[in-house]
Order: structure tokens, then C-alpha cells, then sequence
């Protein structure tokens, strides 16, 4: 597999608007790509596209080396890891029924499901009590972990990650983005990640889209963003970005 | 998830043990009887005749008006009940203008019915007042009416609709009232007594005439016509019953039957007892009567009740449960399923259940079939609304889990909708609980049973009999629903 994702001249509409406008993406196996721009700029969008939750009008998305499809959407999904903002954790369960879900209905073995639960434990670093527990029980930074937990569950190639650590607070945020980082280059995974903040996009990978009504702007590292911008609002978008912290220190 | 499963085989267990616990009719002689106390006595006449022939029977009392009586005879879910031949003449053959009794009788015959000889006594619609205000405006006679056009009127129900009911009577001597107000015969009484009517249809050998001192109008232009008491049965009743009920042939005579429905009305005699005493003075047949004891009666209708809130109630969740979930996922076809529901909602119980019974019959199979339509509506709007509030991001992320729908359905979206599903099948319960009391009048039993029997009595006593349990069986209910809510569906 040379290709983990592949977007081809996708487009998606929804009812009165322009969601995501003819964009080619390619994402290698083994790299992270971070998507970015402002809020309302297709970036989710085009992470459901990349998961069969939406489907483009026009385009084909390629995952896997296989282009999504109906009948094929249900297999590929599960190699697929996918976590949201909100974490997306189910509130009738527990964290550990939350992570098994899908693999004790594909009838795993129940040994297997056990080993991966504490294997997966100890790599996002969750107590071992907190799996017990029910989404409500647990502090937002727990709930994304378990939430990682229930993406990797399945071991799959990809991870879409939609703001992830969005709605943390800076410490937790903080510490969770050095394990993700550090968990990201150990399993090798093929990673798209959507964030707003430019400074996260930067610190996962040398490798940022940035988005705009629809379209990719430009493609590259933060220092090609910088030294080299593609049109004005790649420049304004990373002043935008650098504001505070450069006026607060200036100041 | 395993305690979600627990709870669904747990309800449905719930509804295997009501299901099965009505006591399945077998091969009886079933006798009917009308919503009044004279019928319910002759009803228990012909009931304890057939149980001396040697036959098995069940007495269905008080099931309501003619109309019920004759449709379940016609359907065969009653073989006999106690009638009137001027009712039938009027009534059921009003389109064929019978003259006589023995035309009836050859009309009866074509539609394969049998009648007994004549009990022996004319109960003939009159018309009363109380005896001071007759007296007060000079009035004996039915032509006299016409005179006072500001007088109250108030009829039985069946009579303001029947042919020799008011609208006749009207026509026939030309009345201009038109204060007339339909209510049941019982209260037709005490609306007298309370100087709230001035004047009501009354049966000839009606008890009450006396106790309420009322006199009775002359009808000096013959407007009814003559109301024998008979008994009408189905041809296919054995003929060793049919012997057994011609002994009744010319025993009771008017003034033996005002004398029965006295003690029935006013000294509030079970019907069961003195139809006993009847035949053991009159016939010399010793008819024991077991008179149940009072918590008997109680737990007996507990079941009854139990059985027809619990069985609709199940069919109600096997059917809206699935439909709710169709509707949320098709919002075609959901617009048509959400028109039908609410058109049934707003359907007058007595109304529904009545229709249902030229399709249906009487007894337990339109009680269930009414309940079941009621409960349906609150069931499949609760679980509509529950699927369409679980929030987009977690409705995605079971997607994106890989899972086919059937299993997000079962696994994600059903336990969330659950508490809003629960929600719905309590409130339909409840309601099922108060409006199965009505099955009493299609011959269900239940709890309506000492309702009805209490406001025919004026028994407050009996009244209560009914609706305390029913009370409390709604709050019972209520405290189920919310311990298994508490129990298992609270969300975590």
C-alpha cells in the first residue's frame, strides 16, 4: 500500500452550500497530514468523506487503495480509525464496552479483545480503573483517550482525527499532544488530522493542507507557509494564528 | 449492553404470563343481558335455567343497549338474552312493519333465531313525572304535553334514537319541546327526584315509579306498542336449554317483576339471588348461588384488567416499537404512519369500541383490539423522538465503527432512544389502565364491571369497588415504570 488516502477532484454540496470544492489530497502510507483552516472551510467535511459518513457528488475518495464505495464502505470503515472532537463515546456503556464494541460484534475472540484492551490502556496511558467507568465518570482528557482506544481497537491503517483535542483544557491538551505525537511515529499509522489551531497542525507534522471555502490553498511545511505563501490569506492566516502570542511578547 | 438485553427478555416474559393467563372460553352457553337491572335479573334467570339443563354458562351482564345485544347474538357470542317483542318490532325490524307477535316470530325464524313463550308480563315504555308536578300543571295524559312546550325532557340514550322512542313520540302527538337532554336511564331518577328534568321514559315495572313517587302518563293516542318479555336465543342452542327456558313461559307477571327489580334497585340484592329465590318459590328448583366473596371479585377482575391492559399493551410495543423506527428512518412513510395514529387518538373510546363490534364482537378481543390502537400512538412518537434526539457526533461515530445499520440500531441507537421509548409505553399504560374500565361495557369485565353496576345501582360503595383499584393498579404502574426506568435505563 502506497497511498492511505487519496481524495480525487472530490466535490460535496450540501443543501445551499459549497462544503468541499474539486480537491485533490493525497495522504502517504506512514505520514501525518494536518488539515487546517478557518471554521465553515470544509475540513470536516472532507474527513466524512474520507470515512463513507458523506459521499461527494462528484470525485472519488480512494482508501486503502480501494475507492469507497456502498458496498464496500462497512469493511473499510474498520480499518479505520475515527475520533472526534466530543470523543463520540456512547453514554449507555463503559469505556472498556465503549473500545470492544465492534470487536465482540465481529465475534473476536474473547481473549484477543482482552489483550488489546490492556495493551491499548497502557500505550494512551489510561489507569486501568477508568475503564470501568462511564463516559460521564471521566475527565475530558480520559474520554479522548478512551476514544483513541476505540479507534485503534481493530489495529487499523488509518486515522481520521477531527479536532481531537479541541475542546481540552491547555494543560491536559498539552500533555496529550506529546503522547499522540509519540504514539503516532510507534504505530506507524497513516494519520489526517483537522485542526484550527496552526501551532497544533505544526507540531504533528511538516506536512499542513490549508483549507479555504472548499479548496486547499496550499500544501507544505510551516515554514513554506510562512517564507513562501501561496496567495495573501495564507499570510493573513498565520499572522491571524501568531497575533497574540507575537503581540503579547512584542508588548 | 447484557442488561439490556436482560430487560427486553424480561418484559417480554411479563407479557407471556398476561397472555396466557385469561382463562381461555371454552364451549359454553353464554347468556347476554342489557345495561339495566330488569334484563340483568332475566339474564340470570335464563342463566341458572341453562346451568339446571346441565349446560356450562357464563352470564355476560349488562352489555349495553339493544343494538350490542343483537349484533353479538347475530355473531353468535351470545346465544340467548332477554328481550322485549315490541323492541324487536321497532327496532330491529322496523323496516319490515311487523304487526303481530307471530310474524315476529316467523321473521325471527328466517334469521335463525328461537324465541321463548311469553314471560307473562308487558313492559311497555311510559312516561313519568313526579307525582306534584303533574299534579301542579294538571297533566295525565300524553296529549296534554303538547300544551306545555318549556317543560324539561330527559331519555335514556337508546331512547332518543329510537323509532318508538322520542323521535316518534314527537311526530306521533306533535311535542314542541326542545329542552330534551340524552342520559342513562338510572340517572334519568335521580334528575327527577332532583327537580333538574320534569319528565323521563320509563319501563312499566321499573321499581323506582313508586320509590320516587312518580305517576304515569296515559298514552291515550296508543303510541307503543306491546313489549312482551320473551327470550331470544340462537337456533343452535341445544333443546334441552330451550326446554329449560320455556318453564319461565307466563310465570312472571308484572307485578312479581316490579317486585324483583325492587329488591335489585332499591334494596340492592345481588340479581344472581333473587333470580334464585325466584325459581326455587316459583319453579321449585333448588339453584344454588355462590356469591363471591369480595376479594374474590377484586382479584378476579385484577386479572381481567391485568390481562386486557397488559395484552394490548405488548401488542401496542411489538407493533409502534418497529413502525417508530420505520417512520424515523422513511419520513414518507413515517408522515403516513404519524396521520393514521393520531386520526385513531382522537376517536371516542365508546365510539371506537363499538365499531369494532359487528368486526370483532364483545368480550375481550375489541377491548384488546381498542387498547391496542390507543396505546399505539404515545409508543411510536416516543420512539421517534427518541432516535431523532440522539446527537449527530454519536449517531457518526457508531457508523464509523464499521457496524451495519441493524447493529447500530441494537447496540447504540435503541439503548439511547430507550428511556424516551419507556417514557412512551408509561404513558400509554396509564392511560390503558383508566380506559380499560369501559371493557366492562362490552362485556370484558374489569374493573368498569362495579362501575357500571354501582351508577346503575346508585351504589357508591360498588362504584368504589372499581375505581380504587383502578387508581390504584394507574399509580402501580406508574411506580413500575419508574423503578425499571431507575433500574436500567438511566443513563450512566
Amino acid at each position: 500500500m502506497s497511498c492511505a488516502i487519496a481524495f480525487e477532484h472530490v466535490s460535496h454540496r450540501y443543501l445551499h452550500a459549497v462544503a468541499v470544492d474539486d480537491v485533490s489530497l493525497r495522504v502517504e502510507a506512514g505520514e501525518t497530514v494536518a488539515l487546517i483552516g478557518p471554521s465553515g472551510c470544509g475540513k470536516s467535511t472532507l474527513l466524512k468523506l474520507a470515512a463513507g459518513l458523506a459521499w461527494p457528488q462528484q470525485g472519488s475518495v480512494i482508501v486503502t487503495d480501494r475507492k469507497l464505495a456502498p458496498d464496500n464502505v462497512l469493511e473499510i470503515r474498520r480499518r479505520i480509525g475515527y475520533v472526534i472532537q466530543s470523543g463520540g463515546l456512547f453514554p449507555h456503556l463503559s469505556a472498556v464496552d465503549n473500545v470492544t464494541l465492534a470487536a465482540r460484534f465481529l465475534r473476536k475472540e474473547r481473549q484477543w479483545i482482552a489483550d488489546r484492551v490492556a495493551e491499548l490502556a497502557e500505550l494512551v496511558q489510561l489507569p486501568r480503573d477508568a475503564l470501568d467507568r462511564y463516559p460521564s465518570n471521566l475527565s475530558g482528557g480520559q474520554r479522548q483517550r478512551v476514544s483513541l482506544m476505540r479507534a485503534l481497537m481493530l489495529d487499523p491503517a488509518v486515522l481520521l482525527l477531527d479536532e481531537p483535542l479541541g475542546a481540552l483544557d491547555p494543560m491536559v491538551r498539552h500533555g496529550l499532544q506529546e503522547d499522540l505525537r509519540r504514539l503516532f511515529k510507534r504505530l506507524g499509522k497513516s494519520v489526517l488530522l483537522v485542526t484550527h489551531d496552526m501551532a497544533e497542525a505544526a507540531f504533528f507534522s511538516q506536512n499542513i493542507a490549508l483549507m479555504r471555502e472548499g479548496k486547499v490553498v496550499q500544501r507544505g511545511s510551516y515554514r513554506d507557509l510562512i517564507d513562501a505563501p501561496a496567495e495573501q490569506f495564507v499570510s493573513d492566516f498565520v499572522k491571524a494564528q501568531r497575533g497574540l502570542h507575537a503581540e503579547a511578547l512584542d508588548g | 449492553m447484557v442488561e439490556y438485553r436482560r430487560c427486553l427478555l424480561g418484559a417480554a416474559l411479563t407479557i407471556l404470563a398476561l397472555v396466557t393467563s385469561p382463562s381461555v372460553l371454552a364451549a359454553k352457553t353464554v347468556i347476554g343481558s342489557k345495561a339495566f337491572t330488569e334484563s340483568v335479573i332475566l339474564g340470570e334467570l335464563a342463566a341458572q335455567l341453562t346451568k339446571e339443563a346441565g349446560y356450562d354458562v357464563e352470564h355476560r351482564r349488562q352489555l349495553g343497549g339493544t343494538r350490542v345485544l343483537w349484533s353479538a347474538l347475530v355473531r353468535g357470542d351470545i346465544q340467548c338474552y332477554p328481550e322485549y317483542t315490541g323492541t324487536l318490532r321497532t327496532e330491529i325490524f322496523a323496516s319490515q312493519s311487523v304487526r303481530n307477535d307471530d310474524e315476529l316470530r316467523a321473521l325471527l325464524a328466517r334469521e335463525s333465531m328461537w324465541t321463548s313463550k311469553p314471560l307473562g308480563f308487558n313492559n311497555t315504555y311510559v312516561l313519568g313525572m313526579r307525582r306534584d308536578r303533574a299534579a301542579e300543571l294538571g297533566i295525565t295524559r300524553m296529549s296534554q304535553l303538547a300544551s306545555h312546550p318549556t317543560l324539561r325532557f330527559g331519555f335514556s340514550n337508546e331512547f332518543m334514537q329510537r323509532g318508538d322512542g322520542w323521535p316518534g313520540i314527537r311526530q306521533h302527538y306533535g311535542l314542541p319541546q326542545q329542552n330534551v337532554v340524552g342520559l342513562s336511564h338510572d340517572l334519568a331518577y335521580r334528575g327527577l327526584a332532583a327537580r333538574s328534568l320534569d319528565l323521563t321514559d320509563l319501563y312499566s315495572t321499573d321499581a323506582e315509579i313508586v320509590h320516587y313517587d312518580l305517576t304515569t302518563l296515559v298514552d291515550d293516542r296508543e303510541f307503543f306498542p306491546a313489549y312482551d318479555a320473551i327470550l331470544v336465543c340462537r337456533e343452535d342452542v341445544a333443546s334441552a336449554v330451550r326446554e329449560s327456558l320455556d318453564r319461565l313461559g307466563g310465570r312472571i307477571d308484572e307485578m312479581t317483576m316490579t317486585k324483583m327489580n325492587a329488591r335489585a334497585a332499591l334494596d340492592r340484592e345481588p340479581e344472581s339471588q333473587i333470580a334464585a329465590s325466584f325459581l326455587r318459590e316459583e319453579l321449585g328448583l333448588a339453584s344454588d348461588v355462590k356469591v363471591e366473596s369480595r376479594s374474590a371479585r377484586i382479584w378476579r377482575r385484577t386479572r381481567e384488567h391485568l390481562a386486557m391492559v397488559g395484552i394490548s399493551l405488548g401488542l401496542a410495543m411489538l407493533v409502534a416499537v418497529p413502525l417508530g423506527i420505520v417512520a424515523f428512518h422513511r419520513r414518507g412513510i413515517g408522515r403516513v404512519v404519524f396521520a393514521i395514529a393520531d386520526i385513531l387518538q382522537t376517536m371516542p373510546a365508546l365510539a371506537l369500541l363499538v365499531f369494532l363490534i359487528p368486526w370483532l364482537g364483545i368480550g375481550y378481543a375489541p377491548a384488546i383490539m381498542a387498547l391496542f390502537l390507543y396505546s399505539v400512538l404515545p409508543i411510536l412518537r416516543n420512539t421517534h423522538t427518541g432516535l431523532a434526539d440522539i446527537p449527530r457526533d454519536l449517531r457518526e461515530s457508531a457508523e464509523a465503527l464499521g457496524l451495519p445499520r441493524i447493529a447500530r440500531l441494537r447496540y447504540v441507537e435503541l439503548p439511547l432512544a430507550a428511556r424516551s421509548m419507556l417514557a412512551g409505553i408509561r404513558t400509554a399504560a396509564v392511560i390503558n389502565v383508566g380506559t380499560a374500565t369501559l371493557g366492562a361495557l362490552i362485556g370484558a369485565g374489569g374493573y368498569g364491571q362495579p362501575i357500571l353496576t354501582g351508577i346503575r345501582l346508585d351504589d357508591t360503595k360498588l362504584i368504589l369497588e372499581g375505581a380504587v383499584p383502578a387508581a390504584v393498579l394507574a399509580l402501580l404502574v406508574q411506580w413500575l415504570f419508574g423503578w425499571i426506568e431507575r433500574r436500567w435505563v438511566t443513563a450512566k
